[in-house]
């Protein structure tokens, strides 16, 4: 079910032609239905119906209203009719931006393996364009980078609600065999998909990179309880107290740290391009890795050990550092 | 049945817009100016007759807005007899432009993948358009019939600031300038672009477009992008340019697939390591055991994503690429020095 959303104006002016083009078809609905389907509250419901009652057309005709009954709205029910011609009485089109947008969703869908079929996909491009007001909608092309076999199988696992087993490499470049995870949702993030799943030996939900797995099978053993129960936040990364606050200054190159690590405060403005904020790190030492890769587009300014794990991953990537190998740093 | 009217209720934006709506439908040969102050609901009230409705007239020119951006098309026409009389103007939106063609249905199946589409922007730069077009289409769709796809909670990544400006100036062919930063030389330069599509390759945004100063298709990647999107004026109009062909498009597209195809680099990859786990995947047929051969687009961006595996990896070509890496990470020791 969408979550429910806060509306403004032109939303809720959206929101009245939908639910107009719905309900003068002359069917009754239950409002609790219409709020599933709409993810909207229902004081927002009930509102639209009503402003829409309100509409008449009595300068132009002498009748000229949708009705409702409003003791069945008390009742939690809606239905609406009209008497007169020419009413909006289908659901209008789309704008170019809301057929753009949702196309640009549906080419991003394809490209994630195994969730749906191409043929699919153009069936509905080929609706959205002919609902798209100007005619054809805009193009957007959008490619996550990797892919993965095994993303099937582990939607299949979803899917039965069973766990699967793989070979995962882990942050320390340590290769576990035939780890046992309980695979509760993917989520796709940029470059990477994440892999969300409860982990029955630390009984704690992990976020585990698809890109790392290897030899991914589905068991017969179903979810835990605990599993099931386990509430998904949307950041892959939860920071802890014991984190370290570390300051990054960045330029638009570099943009991507900024919604990547969520930072504690709304990042400062130095210049037109340039931004400072804080983010909350478990490790200093992964600073290194993490910061170096822009190649200069990204800098730490505090604390001193974060600079130095950056300034040290630098320097052994060059071979003039004194770190032997980068594979302790997460 | 009730039917309410009340007179003191304070008329709304949306109840404006939607009355302004009906009213434009309703009519068959269309509505002046001061028909639709006099007698829509939202306008009326506040009308003036014969008087100064100065403000009244500036509300209607930004609902007109509103309709369009919410893609209702206004037509406008002179009648005959009016010749050249812009007061005669009438207003007027088509029943054939306002509705779908035929009549669509979703599928549940196709309900769920929409909606999974719109989730996909959440939060996101065109998180609003993707849920108002979701709103719409849901009121085509059963109610009731379950369309959630489990199991998987995709997000489109476009953080770019640039993002969203430049989607609009796509959609409404509207010719823009920005200041852009050469990844070579660090110059930064105003470019006047005819933007006509946005595209995401190897995780970087692109907006490929018709460049004016140049004359020529370019790509240019929205991180490198330092300055707002400013619409280009002529006059005090928006400068617009005519829809690119559709084979233009895709011209421009091979265009670039094609860069990549030929643009290769070798990388020998420390078995076992994440770096192995990484290109494994990107493996497009290495010469011998360890080595891949991986495609870009951008030298600058193949660099940065190899910089993160630096200590497993070695660059055996092309020697710039090779020099990039290092640079940069002079470049970054330098700074935390």
């Amino acid at each position: 079910m969408p979550d429910e959303q806060k509306l403004d104006d032109s939303d809720r002016f959206n929101l009245m032609l939908a639910l107009t083009g719905l309900l003068v078809q002359g069917e009754e609905y239950e409002i609790k239905d219409l709020v599933k389907h709409f993810g909207v509250s229902k004081s927002e419901i009930i509102k639209a119906v009503k402003m829409i009652s309100f509409t008449d057309l009595m300068n132009f005709n002498d009748f000229g209203h949708y009705l409702v009954d409003y003791d069945d709205l008390e009742d939690g029910y809606v239905s609406i009719r009209y008497d007169f011609s020419n009413a909006v009485d289908e659901v209008p089109r789309l704008s170019s931006r809301q057929a753009s947008a949702l196309a640009a969703g549906l080419v991003y869908l394809s490209s994630l393996p195994g969730l749906v079929d191409n043929s699919e996909i153009e069936e509905l491009q080929n609706i959205l364009a002919s609902g798209d007001s100007r005619g054809a909608a805009p193009e957007m092309i959008i490619k996550p980078g990797s892919r993965d076999a095994d993303l099937a199988k582990i939607r299949e696992a979803i899917s039965k609600n069973v766990a699967i087993t793989c070979d995962y490499l882990n942050q320390r470049g340590i290769t576990t065999l035939g780890r046992l995870i309980e695979p509760l949702r993917i989520d796709p993030h940029g470059e990477t998909i994440y892999l969300r799943g409860w982990c029955p030996e630390s009984l704690e939900v992990k976020s585990f990179r698809v890109d790392r797995m290897r030899n991914t099978h589905s068991t017969e053993i179903p979810i835990s309880k605990e599993a099931r129960e386990a509430e998904l936040s949307d950041d892959i990364y939860s920071p802890a107290e014991s984190d370290t606050i570390v300051t990054i200054e960045v330029d638009p190159e570099a943009y991507s740290l900024i919604f990547d690590f969520k930072p504690v405060e709304e990042p400062e403005s130095l210049s037109s391009f340039r931004k400072r904020f804080k983010i909350k790190v478990g490790d200093v030492r992964n600073m290194g890795r993490i910061i170096a890769r822009f190649g200069g587009a990204a800098r730490v300014i505090a604390p001193e050990s974060a600079r130095q794990a950056v300034r040290e991953f630098a320097l052994s990537a060059i071979g003039q550092g004194s770190l032997k190998s980068p594979k302790n740093v997460e | 049945m009730t039917t309410n009217s009340s007179n003191e209720y304070k008329v709304g934006k949306p109840e404006r817009l939607f009355s302004l709506t009906c009213a434009l439908l309703y009519t068959s040969r269309g509505l002046t100016k001061a028909e639709i102050l006099r007698s829509v609901r939202g306008y009326d009230t506040e009308y003036v007759e014969g008087g100064d409705n100065a403000s009244l007239e500036r509300k209607f020119e930004r609902d007109k807005e509103s309709l369009r951006h919410n893609g209702i098309q206004l037509e406008t026409r002179i009648p005959a007899h009016e010749d050249e009389n812009n007061q005669a103007t009438v207003y007027l939106i088509k029943r054939e432009s306002f509705y779908w063609p035929k009549d669509v249905k979703f599928t549940p199946r196709q309900l769920a993948l929409l909606n999974l589409a719109a989730e996909a922007w959440a939060g996101g730069s065109l998180s609003t358009a993707a849920s108002r077009g979701i709103t719409k289409l849901r009121a085509m769709g059963s109610v009731g019939e379950d369309s959630d796809i489990v199991g998987i909670a995709p997000r489109i990544q476009a953080h770019e600031p640039s993002f969203r400006d430049l989607n609009n100036a796509v959609s409404d062919y509207q010719v823009v300038q920005f200041d852009y930063r050469n990844p070579q030389s660090g110059e930064i330069m105003t470019r006047t672009l005819q933007p006509w599509l946005l595209r995401q390759v190897a995780g970087q945004w692109l907006v490929m477009g018709f460049d004016e100063l140049r004359e020529d298709t370019r790509n240019f990647m929205l991180r490198r992008i330092v300055s707002k999107i400013t619409p280009v004026k002529v006059g005090k109009e928006s400068k617009t340019f005519a829809a690119p062909s559709p084979d233009l498009i895709a011209a421009a597209v091979a265009d670039l697939d094609l860069l990549a195809e030929r643009q290769t680099a070798l990388v020998k990859v420390k078995p076992e390591t994440e770096a192995w786990f990484r290109f494994q995947l990107d493996l497009t047929g290495g010469k011998k055991a360890g080595e891949v051969e991986l495609h870009y687009h951008d030298i600058y961006v193949l660099a940065e994503q190899l910089r993160e595996y630096a200590n497993e990896i070695e660059v055996l070509g092309p020697e710039s690429l090779a020099n990039l890496i290092r640079t940069g990470f002079e470049k970054v020791a330098n700074q935390h020095a």
